[in-house]
């Protein structure tokens, strides 16, 4: 069993240590707020903070985020209230919607660091295939 | 303006039991009480005739309703599909003008296809082409109202009445007046008034108006859910691996491996062409998560009988192929139409001459080529699916899908479980991107085809690998065009494109018939062409192939638009003069365009740094006129940076300036991925490029400015979902002849272009 913290619920799971933690949190804890887009980094729709830091949960091995606290796009508020969040709402950010938790959680970490602006989204390397990117730069630099 | 997936006072099943018996009367409506008023009728639906949509006031079944409970709950029923594109807000948008309610008193419901209330989505048309069933339907719900309140009044003057705010005011008497709810079950007795009063555009409250989408608060704190985020309890989770060869088969079935529940053959659907269809392409692997799923799936030994031949499914052979076709191949007219007094066959020979005539030896001839290409949704295909037994008969299926056509998934699960259409239910999740690609029933049928096997409810995933590795692509295309410039003008224009069709590829073109899909964008230009001919050649190959943003049009504008450069250079003219010179007189719409885009962007093009330079292009598709302009610049020889795209845009009626700009945003940026990296290549059947890593899309930082200008219109709207893809491909190629002298023919600009992780 691993015991894993997550928004600040504790969880214990069975399952192979080797599993990413996208797995978990999706298939098994049912937080599917977290997205898989690749599998390999590449795209950060799995971005989750762990210890306040951005991972990308599809290669992160359930087992190294025992004894940390993973927060993800549902743990990020109660109420869409982060400011991150509030800047989406107003720039009206999303279209299809996917790559946005991944997107937001980057951010949010950025944040967390004490960056700001352009240099949040120098730090957002994220790819969206909607084309969100003029409106989260709009968003971001305000932040 | 909400979002909800049920509202406790919408009573659904009793709407979708009267929905699926009772027909629409003569006017196109269906109205009657289930707690509250319930208006239904039938939105104008993709691939049908507008002549067919005329004629669907009587006997037809409605697929779309708006519902008004006691309290005061103002629904409307979204039987389509939300993938981005802000339909779901746009249609409620409409309705909310005519009823005559704020933006925040209207809820959107997305309905369920059991198989009624749903259609499919594609096409640009998802909000403009509804665009006056629901003005008319919001208008007959209001004068419904108006009418009980008539009756309650016993004034049977109507001008002594007025809605707004979602309430009903009686003009005579500021004392009386009535919310929406307390008069709905009343108005479910009134008869239809003759007079629906449209309201005038300038009246207009929220029609053109930026307003929020109602489906934005859930995608930005993760409660959105997609079709990926299904989870139901005890559900198991299955990963598909077909045969990396395309059209080979299942030899034998593999051994369950260790730690897999079970093992199922998959049958390929109807969509991935007639040769393949019906074939075992595919095991999937169920697990007790879809990692592992995967990686037993991925482990797994899977013996397979390969196609005699790949020829048809190798780029480098298909290339060849095409190249021959080019010349040698069978075409067929597209324009000019024959004259009534001409057969095709005797018509072709006649406007051959002509147009040889005319051309002489071509001041250009010129052939561009564009590849095959994946869609590369975010979301990767995936269907979840809960069959329901009793003993080892089926009772029950519901589906969760990401899917742009309910419809069509209904009628598959009825085909596959042979259930009735009233024991299956589908339910439209957010689409995690669309793009064409989820109009396919592939996924849909392994899914069913999984659960019916092991009896539990399951998702069906496929990893990113088999998403690019077996996709419907967009079909790879050969132009040829030659033309004849005098003084400046173009006389003569010969037009040839190869490619394969979709449509023929499921077996539904008729023989020696030209694909209307294939010819999109290289028909009715807006330039005088003096003696002209237009021909496709239909490819014969093995990609399956399918419907990618902008379909048709994806092809043909970047040979158009580049050629039509290609002309303004060898005339030593400015590309936007030569393009005025040739416009005909009644396209005003594309001249307005285009002017609209040469004086945005005017400005700085005037005054471009040393090592930049700019590139035009226009083009029309489904009905929307979009011109962009693009500035770049080569930092290093093998690179290329986009600074900025202008794009203005004539979509007739705007329902959304803000869903418009984002769309534009948005194709710009598909369009960009395209050009310059997107390549679908295959060896020997095998699709070679089967992530990201291989398959380079811009990233946030490298994203250019994008400015956007809409045209203001009262035009009908039109189309906004794809129109701004096809101009992009030609104005880059068109700005990198001007900053290089180099002039690009074939995409992609960087066709092994490799992308790291972050």
């Amino acid at each position: 069993m691993i015991s894993l913290n997550v928004n600040n619920t504790n969880y214990s799971v069975d399952v192979d240590p080797a599993t990413p933690l996208l797995w978990v949190l999706r298939d098994i804890l049912g937080l599917t707020g977290t997205k898989y887009g690749c599998g390999i980094e590449v795209c950060g729709a799995c971005t989750v903070m762990i210890d306040g830091q951005r991972e990308h949960s599809c290669v992160f091995d359930v087992s190294s985020a025992a004894g940390k606290k993973v927060v993800t796009i549902e743990g990020l508020s109660p109420d869409n209230s982060h400011p991150a969040q509030e800047a989406w709402i107003k720039h009206q950010v999303p279209q299809c919607g996917y790559c946005q938790p991944g997107m937001i959680m980057a951010c949010a970490s950025a944040m967390e660091a004490g960056h700001y602006g352009d240099e949040i989204l120098s730090e957002m390397k994220h790819i969206c295939i909607c084309g969100t990117y003029a409106r989260i730069k709009d968003a971001v630099r305000e932040l | 303006m909400t979002m909800t997936t049920l509202t406790s006072t919408l009573p659904t099943d009793e709407i979708a039991a009267t929905l699926a018996t009772e027909k629409l009367n003569r006017r196109g409506f269906l109205k009657f009480s289930a707690n509250g008023l319930a208006l239904a009728f039938a939105l104008p639906l993709l691939g049908r005739s507008d002549a067919a949509d005329a004629a669907i006031t009587t006997q037809e079944l409605a697929n779309a309703y708006i519902h008004i409970s006691p309290i005061g709950t103002i629904s409307l029923a979204f039987g389509g599909a939300e993938m981005g594109q802000g339909s779901m807000s746009g249609l409620a948008q409409i309705l909310a003008e005519e009823l005559m309610v704020d933006w925040a008193q209207i809820s959107v419901v997305q309905a369920l296809a059991n198989p009624v209330i749903s259609y499919t989505t594609g096409g640009s048309s998802a909000v403009s082409r509804r665009y006056t069933t629901l003005r008319t339907a919001g208008a007959a719900a209001r004068e419904l109202l108006v009418a009980a309140a008539m009756q309650e009044t016993g004034d049977t003057n109507r001008d002594n009445f007025k809605a707004a705010n979602a309430k009903i005011f009686y003009v005579p008497d500021a004392q009386i007046w009535w919310e929406y709810g307390e008069l709905a079950s009343a108005a479910a007795g009134m008869t239809l008034p003759a007079d629906l009063r449209l309201t005038s555009p300038a009246d207009f409250r929220l029609i053109g108006k930026p307003l929020p989408r109602v489906d934005i608060p859930a995608k930005v704190d993760g409660s959105a859910k997609f079709g990926l985020d299904i989870f139901l309890p005890g559900m198991v989770f299955a990963a598909i691996k077909h045969c990396p060869t395309i059209g080979g088969t299942l030899k034998s079935m593999p051994a369950k491996p260790s730690g897999a529940i079970a093992v199922v053959a998959c049958t390929a659907s109807h969509t991935r062409g007639s040769v393949i269809a019906g074939s075992k392409n595919a095991v999937a692997v169920v697990a007790s998560n879809t990692w592992l799923a995967s990686r037993l799936a991925k482990k797994m030994s899977v013996s397979w009988s390969l196609p005699l031949s790949t020829a048809n499914v190798d780029s480098a052979q298909i290339l060849a192929y095409a190249q021959g076709q080019l010349g040698n191949g069978v075409a067929l007219v597209a324009e000019p139409t024959p004259p009534a007094t001409y057969t095709p066959q005797t018509f072709a020979p006649v406007i051959q001459a002509d147009v040889a005539n005319a051309m002489g030896t071509p001041t250009i001839d010129a052939t561009y080529t564009v590849p095959y290409l994946a869609h590369a949704t975010m979301e990767v295909l995936n269907c979840t699916v809960h069959i329901v037994y009793s003993g080892t008969a089926p009772v029950s299926c519901e589906i969760w899908a990401p899917t742009q056509s309910a419809t069509a998934v209904a009628a598959n699960a009825a085909l596959l479980t042979q259930l009735p259409t009233t024991a299956i239910t589908v339910h439209t999740t957010f689409l995690g991107g669309g793009l064409g690609r989820k109009i396919e029933q592939d996924y849909i049928w392994q899914a069913i085809e999984v659960a019916m096997a092991v009896r539990k409810p399951v998702k069906l995933t496929w990893m990113r690998e088999e998403d690019f590795g077996h996709d419907q692509y967009r079909p790879l295309g050969l132009t040829r065009v030659k033309a004849k410039l005098a003084g400046g003008k173009i006389q003569a224009w010969s037009y040839r494109t190869v490619s394969q069709s979709i449509t023929a590829q499921r077996g539904r073109l008729k023989a020696g018939s030209v694909d209307s899909q294939a010819i999109e964008g290289a028909i009715h230009l807006p330039y005088e062409l003096g003696n002209y001919l237009v021909e496709w050649v239909p490819l014969d190959a093995g990609v399956p192939v399918g419907y990618w943003r902008s379909v048709g049009a994806s092809i043909n504008t970047f040979a158009v638009e580049s050629m039509m450069d290609e002309l303004a250079k060898a005339a030593a003219i400015d590309p936007f003069t030569f393009r005025y010179n040739h416009f005909k007189s009644e396209d005003s719409r594309a001249l307005a365009t285009l002017q609209a885009a040469d004086l945005l962007s005017s400005s700085w093009r005037k005054q471009l740094p040393a090592g930049r330079a700019w590139g035009v292009a226009i083009a029309q598709a489904f009905g929307t006129w979009v011109c962009e302009v693009v500035e770049i610049s080569q930092p290093a020889a093998g690179t290329l940076r986009i600074h900025r795209v202008d794009c203005v845009v004539d979509c007739g009626t705007v329902i959304n300036p803000s869903s418009v700009e984002a769309q534009m945003q948005g194709s710009i940026l598909h369009g960009l991925n395209a050009t310059l990296w997107g390549d679908a290549v295959f060896k020997a059947g095998v699709a070679t490029k089967l992530n990201f890593n291989s398959n380079r899309v811009m990233r946030l930082t490298e994203m250019p400015a994008v400015r956007v200008q809409i045209i203001p219109s009262t035009n009908p709207p039109s189309g906004i979902g794809e129109p701004g893809v096809p101009p992009l491909a030609p104005a880059l190629a068109n700005a990198y002849a001007r900053l290089t002298g180099t002039r690009i023919r074939k995409l992609p600009f960087f066709p092994n272009a490799t992308m790291g992780g972050i």
